[in-house]
């Protein structure tokens, strides 16, 4: 497993803008021919725009970001900042206790 | 011979330098800033503005990620990741940046060489506003910021003392300014982001530290203070503090002749006068 190939993939959506079309048009086909490989979890979890999962599996978070903003595998922007905070509650509850301990 | 003759410090969030552009109210302070720093810009008298940035993943990936790289070409164009923005055109001062790269490399500073890119939104978005009609040339200096594994506070600042030996070694006639582009803290699509939006400002306090560092001259300090500790909790666009410390090291630790933070962005606009 490669968490490479999903920040690839991400990056290309930049840089690539018929790579972005090709996402827009058919992105099962688009993902699939990407190169290296996504793995098949990885595949489903990026055509589901399932961003809190492959953050957790390490992808970087400001390629992940992209997608939201070209609004590809169904994310906005709006969409994508709802599944980090939703999959980060924990952490983001711990940073604000901390935050508070300090002010106080 | 070449001169330093100022410093720039350039916040370059694209959706700011966007609103700018279509006139939008939410980017009124931020045009006031900018402004700022076209007039202390004009005042630098400069030719030439080598820019320590960070490349947001359009230059480097796929074929290598250099932990220093200098662009040396004729001219470049951008920028490449907001086509939104007006697309511009910028004279590249390859003959300064060659020398630049020959001078640190032969100080053991293994920088890389790039002579075919465009420049991403980092150098473009801030410089269309600061110098629109793109009136000097640019030596991009990239800084691997983002990308772990980052380079030290300190060893960034000890490039910058090297760059400055570079410049003031070359028998170029040239006024140089050296500009540093980026926050001090600031969180882009990462689980620190605010409740509002995907980016945030995970440790504004450490943003006006910075700043009051800046302002008094106090480099050592900030030296010191910017550890890898500190730069998690600020974020994962903080790195690009590391843009400013290098430039720092390009002259003696000196109170900023302007400086004003916008804490709710995590970052500030500052110019060195240097002659």
């Amino acid at each position: 497993m490669s968490v490479y190939a999903v920040n690839k993939v991400c990056r290309q959506a930049v840089a690539d803008p018929a790579f972005a079309d090709a996402l827009r048009l058919d992105p099962d086909a688009a993902v699939r021919a990407a190169t290296p490989p996504l793995s098949d979890r990885e595949r489903e979890l990026v055509l589901a725009g399932d961003v809190g999962a492959l953050a957790r599996m390490g992808a970087n978070f400001f390629l992940l970001h992209q997608l939201g903003r070209l609004e590809l595998c169904g994310l906005t922007l709006q969409r994508y900042a709802e599944r980090i905070r939703a999959e980060y509650a924990s952490e983001r509850a711990q940073w604000a206790s901390e935050r508070a301990a300090t002010e106080g | 011979m070449a001169t330093i003759v100022g410093a720039l410090g350039i916040p370059h969030n694209p959706f700011t330098a966007l609103a700018i552009h279509r006139g939008d109210a939410s980017g009124d302070d931020s045009k006031r800033l900018y402004a700022e720093l076209t007039e202390q810009l004009e005042g630098m008298r400069a030719d030439t503005i080598v820019v320590f940035t960070t490349d947001h993943y359009n230059l480097f990936f796929e074929l290598c990620v250099p932990i220093f790289c200098i662009g040396v070409a004729e001219s470049t164009a951008g920028p490449s990741d907001y086509p939104m923005l007006p697309r511009l055109e910028a004279t590249v001062d390859g003959e300064l940046g060659t020398e630049i790269q020959e001078s640190l490399v032969a100080e053991d500073f293994d920088v890389a060489r790039s002579q075919e890119f465009e420049v991403d939104h980092t150098i473009l978005a801030p410089l269309g506003v600061i110098d629109p009609q793109m009136e000097h040339a640019i030596v991009p200096f990239w800084l691997s910021t983002s990308m772990r594994p980052l380079p030290s506070a300190r060893r960034c600042h000890s490039l910058g003392n090297a760059l400055r030996r570079a410049i003031e070694a070359s028998p170029l006639e040239r006024r140089v300014v050296v500009a540093a582009s980026g926050a001090f803290s600031f969180e882009v699509g990462g689980p620190r982001m605010s409740e509002e939006s995907h980016v945030g400002v995970p440790a504004p306090d450490w943003g006006i530290r910075v700043t009051e560092l800046l302002a008094a001259g106090d480099v050592a300090s900030l030296v010191a203070e910017t550890t890898s500790d500190q730069l998690a909790a600020a974020g994962n666009a903080s790195g690009e503090i590391l843009n400013w410390i290098a430039m720092l090291g390009a002259f003696d630790p000196t109170p900023a002749t302007f400086i004003e933070a916008q804490r709710a962005e995590g970052h500030a606009y500052a110019a060195w006068q240097l002659q």
